[in-house]
């Protein structure tokens, strides 16, 4: 069985990328999104990221502001 | 999801916390594939979505062989047999919608055929990720991001779908697979 490569396109930014990306953007200008588990976050975290486990996001996308670059791990 | 949520820019980390704390890239390779251009008819996004339950079982199904624990094996077991009952409603939908009335059997060949053009094996998917199949966390991290983009996907098929029925079942579909979502990230917690 094939299946399909089914990702949403979005843009790739590795560690350094990341890192230059936060330090040249003031931290209200963009999201940094964490999507893994309250414990997961808890243990450790990019300094400033909005915590949303995956399992909520669909329900509370309202709560982040489109407008904004959000930076997903 | 953020993408297909009218979000402007989205960017994925790639090896996530763990390339953060290694200060090195590692993790998945690129996942800016397309599979949708957005102008897609509900029948073809119906058949990728048969397709991408298949995948979801499939990998389930291999998940449940290699889990070690018996409460790990049994969610894998369950969520494997949630996307058999999916891939029928999927069927169903399609039929409603395309007034084809295509056989299960004609319907498999078609979406075989579309699969193909594209498509990855779950070996092929697990070289990509390389998760660590010893670790509970990896494993299941890397269900919930498959899970995740399949609630995404219905989400999306259900606002191009016009016809009230279809657009239940397509719905009834993504609210499971957010249920699945949920329960995937409470076993995480109790690990």
């Amino acid at each position: 069985m094939k299946w399909m490569q089914f990702f949403t396109p979005a843009e790739s930014l590795d560690f350094k990328e990341t890192q230059s990306y936060i330090s040249q953007h003031p931290g209200d200008e963009m999201t940094i999104l964490d999507v893994r588990q309250p414990s997961e976050y808890q243990e450790s975290h990019i300094p400033g990221a909005t915590l949303i486990p995956l399992p909520k996001l669909a329900d509370r996308l309202n709560e982040l502001d489109p407008e904004k670059p959000v930076l997903v791990y | 999801m953020l993408s297909g949520n009218g979000f402007k820019k989205v960017f994925n980390v790639t090896g996530g916390i763990k390339a953060w704390h290694a200060k090195t890239a590692v993790g998945p390779q690129d996942l800016g594939v397309d599979l949708f251009c957005g102008k897609e008819e509900p029948e073809d996004v119906l058949t990728v979505a048969y397709s991408l339950e298949q995948g979801l079982r499939d990998f389930y199904m291999t998940m449940e062989e290699k889990a070690a624990r018996s409460e790990v094996k049994d969610l894998f077991a369950r969520l494997s047999d949630i996307e058999l009952k999916h891939q029928m409603s999927i069927y169903l939908a399609y039929n409603e919608i395309s007034n084809e009335g295509l056989s299960k059997e004609n319907f498999e060949k078609k979406v075989e055929k579309k699969a193909m053009e594209g498509g990855l094996s779950t070996r092929e998917y697990l070289d990509i990720f390389k998760p660590d199949l010893g670790s509970e966390t990896d494993v299941i991290s890397l269900a919930m991001s498959i899970e995740a983009q399949a609630l995404d996907l219905y989400q999306r098929v259900s606002s191009k779908i016009l016809n009230p029925h279809s657009k239940d079942i397509i719905n009834k579909i993504a609210n499971e697979e957010k249920a699945h979502l949920a329960s995937l990230g409470k076993l995480m917690d109790s690990l």
